[in-house]
């Protein structure tokens, strides 16, 4: 079977940080023309800047693979749950997090914050007014929700 | 079997999860009893729980690190020893607030956080440069300004008196100061500046926004904030130093003496003040300065430059002799006197005192912010004023 692992640093590899958070930053300017007025502003706005540029530079890194004529690449159950912080598993995500969102958004903003831009439960918890507690059963409850979503999203599409 | 109320696929989920994976099965027969497909639908979410790696680490440290750094203040951080309480201005220069101080003594002051974009060693080790001269600036109408540093997200801070009061132009105009009290009002604004001129300092930015005035005991008390902060964090007249990253404008050059217009600036003296006190009296008491806001607007920096190096300023009874019949009564409405009457106030003394104030050439201005001041007096107390009537204007 393929392995598709990738480092967890992969993502900062072929992108400085620095350079990502700055287009992250330009874009939500460029968008808006605002500044932040406090600091919920500002991670959800950077949480959704991340997204986005996470995962266009995922499907550019993938369809780049993909050109070069690397072999193909079985996405099993295995392959999402072993690696972390895979371009497979963003995209993932990304697209299972719109529909955990369709029925519940509390959890679907908690998953962005925390996923997309990398911000602590505690952080987390106080922008979204719930307690740390509360934040972490969403949490959990999220993770589990979403794996089985993308385990059950691969199944239909095989 | 204990009775089990009632519980949804994510209650049940939540209580296995948080329960010994060996209990799951027993707590499970009694929480999904007759919901075969509920049983099965917690149990994938339980296998989902236990799988590792999902999720752990999609962004590197180096982003979150990133994040982190850009993230704005917030209540009940700490910047140093300072604990952030509330926030009290924001503006293009950044964020100011109110702190709790512990050390040396306990008490409540003003912390500004500068706006992200400046070299933060260079602002800090200009301001270290005046530490020792604005310690020794000791005036009622002067808050003290404290301590400067860095962030823990990089940028730098000043710690300054609070000073509770409205910016110099709102004041005037919420308190409808008539023209002699305005006047007096500013004189006592220049002999502040004056005081910090003798100890060598020099502010560089004074504007209504740097001038807060109080009510104490029903006399206007007016506070000149910010000294020393200006020569730290400002550079010249560029785009960069007019605009941040994102089109914002940080300073204002509606109050900038010719020579800061300069693009290298170096050769600043006190008489730059003298200019920026000038432009205020105009402000005070036409309502509006030489050149307005839309000059900034809508003109490169380039062109600002030129104007405020070249083009002759209208004399202040001139300009409110150019308004509109509305516009001119709401400004004497301000100031407690008649339309036609403010315009006969303006001519010759005061005319001639502002004029001279904003000179081009600062050889021609007063040569000092007492002097200015002094010439005010006189004309209060209606004697003869050192200034003469302008060649040009």
């Amino acid at each position: 079977m393929a392995r598709t692992k990738l480092s967890p640093q992969n993502h900062g590899h072929t992108i400085q940080a620095t350079m990502l958070v700055h287009d992250a930053w330009m874009r939500l300017v460029d968008d808006d023309g605002v500044s932040f007025e406090n600091r919920a502003h500002f991670f959800s706005a950077a949480a959704e800047a991340m997204r986005r540029i996470l995962v266009e530079s995922a499907i550019r890194r993938l369809s780049k693979k993909r050109g070069e004529g690397a072999e193909h690449v079985d996405v099993s159950e295995v392959e999402i749950i072993a690696p972390s912080g895979t371009d497979d598993e963003l995209l993932a995500v990304h697209d299972s997090l719109e529909r955990l969102a369709a029925v519940d958004r509390g959890k679907a903003d908690l998953v962005k914050l925390r996923y997309f831009a990398g911000i602590t439960i505690e952080e987390t918890a106080a922008l979204l007014n719930i307690s740390i507690p509360t934040a972490n059963r969403y949490w959990t409850y999220a993770r589990a929700w979403l794996h089985q979503d993308i385990l059950e999203a691969r199944r239909k599409n095989n | 079997m204990p009775d089990i109320p009632h519980l949804t696929e994510e209650e049940i989920f939540q209580c296995a999860a948080a329960m010994p994976v060996f209990e799951r099965a027993h707590y499970l027969d009694a929480a999904c009893q007759n919901d075969p497909a509920l049983r099965k639908r917690v149990e994938s979410l339980l296998l989902s729980h236990e799988s590792e790696g999902f999720m752990d680490t999609p962004i590197s440290p180096a982003i979150q690190a990133e994040i982190e750094r850009l993230k704005p203040e917030d209540v009940g951080d700490f910047i140093g020893q300072y604990k952030l309480l509330q926030e009290i201005g924001h503006g293009g220069f950044g964020t100011v607030w109110m702190v709790e101080q512990h050390q040396p003594v306990r008490r409540r002051v003003a912390l500004k956080v500068v706006k992200l974009g400046m070299d933060t060693k260079e602002v800090i080790a200009r301001f270290d440069q005046e530490r020792q001269a604005l310690a020794l600036m000791d005036h009622p109408n002067i808050a003290r300004v404290f301590d400067a540093g860095m962030t823990p997200s990089g940028r730098p801070y000043f710690v300054m008196e609070l000073v509770r009061g409205t910016k110099l132009t709102e004041f005037c105009d919420e308190q409808n100061l008539s023209m002699i009290q305005r006047l007096e009002l500013f004189i006592r604004i220049c002999r502040a500046v004056h005081h910090a001129h003798q100890k060598g300092i020099i502010h560089r930015d004074l504007k209504p926004s740097n001038i807060l005035v109080g009510m104490t005991d029903g006399v206007p008390d007016p506070k000149v904030i910010d000294f020393g902060v200006a020569k730290a964090t400002q550079s010249r007249l560029t785009e960069h130093s007019l605009f941040t990253e994102i089109g914002q404008i940080v300073g204002t050059p509606l109050y900038m003496s010719p020579e800061q217009a300069e693009t290298t600036a170096l050769d600043i003296d006190t008489r730059s003040d003298v200019y920026s006190l000038g432009i205020l009296l105009y402000e005070l008491l036409t309502g509006s300065t030489p050149f307005g806001r839309e000059v900034i607007e809508n003109n490169s920096i380039e062109t600002i430059r030129r104007i405020i190096k070249t083009t002759e300023p209208k004399r202040p009874s001139t300009a409110l002799g150019t308004l509109g019949d509305d516009a001119l009564r709401t400004i004497a409405q301000h100031r407690h006197i008649e339309a036609p009457r403010l315009i006969g106030a303006l001519k010759r003394d005061l005319d001639w005192i502002v004029m001279r104030a904003i000179e081009k050439d600062r050889n021609r201005r007063y040569d000092s912010a007492s002097a200015l001041a002094e010439d005010i007096a006189r004309h209060l107390r209606a004697e003869p004023v050192v200034a003469r009537p302008p060649t040009l204007g």
